[in-house]
């Protein structure tokens, strides 16, 4: 809808799957926990950086319904242990 | 492998069926032709946030929006979104809505200006009808007010 009045639309999302199936024009995946899509709390240089590569992506999308993957790890050795502890707190918070 | 939502959905939904996603029911697709340095931007959220002078939203089903100060020094955020995630974000709502970054984008010279107002509306509704026909041509004509070169919308 957005587009269709002439605005250009970036979807900067976490969710991978959910992105897949709703198809936004535009979408740049984070490899974050869902609700930490900018970095930890109070980690102003990481919100920045995430959002800086989130912005320069912009160009890159040629065609409708692309996902880019920004190349943002959760963790700075690459480790995953984090989907265990979200699987968790979003099983416990439900 | 990207961490997968879908499934923890629903699993959390049961036993009712899990949530529905929905596609536009028609696509639009628009070039981007401004650089980004000349381009005025915008940032959407779906977290029901605000600042705390304005009215809250209601869960869940709220289809108000509201327009969100774009400078950082006016007051602080608060974030009405029921999601059970919203613990962390609650301790700083800047990870999922950057104003204070985007500001800062903008000193570093990377856009060209930030929309006066950024605009938060609640995500997880299902009336997704009301969503299309009248919550998002009415954030889409406040972008146009406010002469958005490009819109960002980060889930919550």
């Amino acid at each position: 809808m957005i587009e269709a009045l002439g605005i250009p639309t970036l979807v900067i999302g976490t969710a991978y799957d959910i992105m897949s199936k709703v198809v936004p024009p535009r979408a740049a995946f984070v490899d974050h926990p869902v609700g930490r899509t900018f970095g930890p709390p109070h980690d102003r240089e990481r919100n920045i950086a995430v959002l800086a590569k989130a912005l320069t992506e912009v160009a890159q999308f040629t065609q409708p319904g692309m996902i880019r993957d920004l190349g943002c790890d959760w963790s700075s050795d690459g480790s995953r242990s984090w989907e265990q502890e979200l699987r968790a707190e979003m099983l416990r918070e439900h | 492998m990207a961490f997968e939502y879908l499934p923890i959905m629903a699993q959390n939904s049961a036993p009712k069926p899990p949530r529905v996603l929905v596609k536009p029911s028609k696509f639009a697709w628009c070039a981007v032709t401004k650089p980004l340095f000349q381009s005025r931007v915008a940032l959407l959220t779906s977290a029901a946030l605000r600042v705390e002078s304005q009215p809250p939203f209601v869960p869940r089903e709220d289809l108000s929006y509201r327009r969100v100060p774009s400078d950082p020094a006016i007051g602080p955020i608060v974030i009405d979104h029921h999601s059970g995630i919203g613990a962390v974000p609650k301790q700083d709502p800047e990870i999922v809505f950057p104003r204070t970054a985007l500001a800062g984008l903008l000193s570093r010279g990377l856009i060209g200006s930030v929309s006066p107002q950024h605009f938060s509306f609640m995500g997880g509704v299902r009336q997704h009808a009301k969503v299309e026909k009248e919550l998002a041509p009415a954030l889409g004509h406040e972008l146009l007010d406010a002469q958005v070169d490009l819109a960002l919308l980060v889930p919550y």
